[in-house]
């Protein structure tokens, strides 16, 4: 019965929760495309993975905050889905995709300006990993 | 308490020896996997976090699965086949269901018989196929365990590499789903092939799992 048991049990534990943690996750998506298109780099900076945030001033040269505001990222659209997979997310918008991860003060953008190019992996305007 | 012990050594060995390799799975799984965090850049999650996990979850339910299905093919292949020579095999005169007489069904049942064998009708066929249900429902639990905890562990990766994450039906069409399965299954029918054929020409003194020593090869269902 044990070994009934603890298969139920992870069942509900790891399954695909596709909404837990979503509307965090969107909320900061949302946050970053918002800061940007009222020209607040450094909120929008706020919003991005540390590593996301280093590869965007290695590339552009110059401090986040400035460099997030030149890389053309859509305004915020509508919330169209977000899926949530252990420790990342994607949120979806009208006009943009994100992906997302858990730090340990929540979720941060890993990628942002995002277009799917069929079966290979999205072509992202801002991208950290 | 000593007694009970030496009584059930074989059955409390092999639990003990589950729950501590478990423990070690775990572990090392968690190390992997805050291996794998450390180089996306991400920050290493916590034990409890990992034994929560879809990963993990899926690495183990998708071995659970396939030991429980070994052992459910076994127990009901073996009523109709027979393997000459075999210890794991039955008389080849006895292949089938058998007599009510030889199996102690109804008024063959005995004083020490469990009260379902003296029952009839779907008590009966319950109690009578018991052994090989319960495997097979195992099984079943934990391949559907694999298959929901797998996809969600898949879609993880997939939103790490900037990729959509599948829907359930994409999953069941997916090589991961059956690249999962697949693997441990033929392990599983090696093991249990090599096992009922070894054993007709092998020994292994004392063994339950073994013919006595001196058995002919050709001598079938004898346990040692």
């Amino acid at each position: 019965m044990l070994k009934l048991t603890v298969p139920a049990v992870l069942l509900l534990g790891l399954a695909g929760c596709g909404s837990v943690g979503g509307e965090a996750a969107s909320a900061v998506a949302v946050r970053l495309l918002t800061a940007v298109a009222s020209d607040d780099g450094a909120t929008a900076c706020a919003t991005l993975a540390p590593q996301t945030r280093a590869e965007l001033e290695e590339s552009a040269g110059q401090p986040c905050d400035r460099a997030i505001l030149d890389e053309d990222l859509p305004a915020p659209g509508t919330v169209t889905g977000t899926d949530v997979y252990g420790q990342w997310a994607q949120v979806r918008l009208t006009g943009d995709t994100l992906f997302l991860a858990t730090f340990p003060d929540g979720w941060r953008v890993v990628a942002a300006g995002c277009t799917p190019r069929g079966s290979r992996p999205y072509d992202c305007a801002v991208q950290g990993g | 308490m000593k007694r009970f012990v030496k009584e059930n050594a074989l059955g409390l060995t092999f639990g003990l020896l589950f729950v501590v390799v478990l423990a070690g799975q775990a572990y090392a799984g968690l190390a992997d996997y805050n291996q794998q965090q450390l180089t996306e850049g991400l920050p290493r999650i916590s034990f409890a976090r990992y034994v929560t996990s879809a990963s993990f979850g899926a690495d183990v339910a998708e071995n659970w699965q396939s030991e429980y299905l070994q052992f459910f093919l076994f127990i009901f292949l073996t009523v109709w086949l027979v393997q000459k020579g075999s210890p794991e095999s039955k008389n080849l005169d006895k292949v089938g269901r058998e007599s009510d007489q030889d199996q102690k069904i109804g008024p063959y049942a005995d004083e020490n018989s469990p009260k379902w064998a003296r029952a009839s009708g779907v008590r009966l066929f319950l109690f009578a196929n018991s052994l090989g249900l319960v495997m097979g429902a195992i099984f079943l639990l934990s391949w559907i365990a694999q298959f929901i905890a797998g996809r969600a562990a898949f879609n993880e990766e997939q939103l790490g590499n900037l990729e959509d994450p599948m829907s359930p039906g994409q999953y069941l069409m997916a090589p991961d789903f059956w690249n999962r399965t697949l693997q441990n299954w033929q392990s599983e029918l090696l093991a249990v092939a090599s096992m009922a054929i070894l054993a007709i020409y092998l020994r292994q003194r004392g063994s339950s799992q073994s013919k006595p020593v001196g058995t002919a090869h050709t001598a079938t269902g004898v346990e040692g």
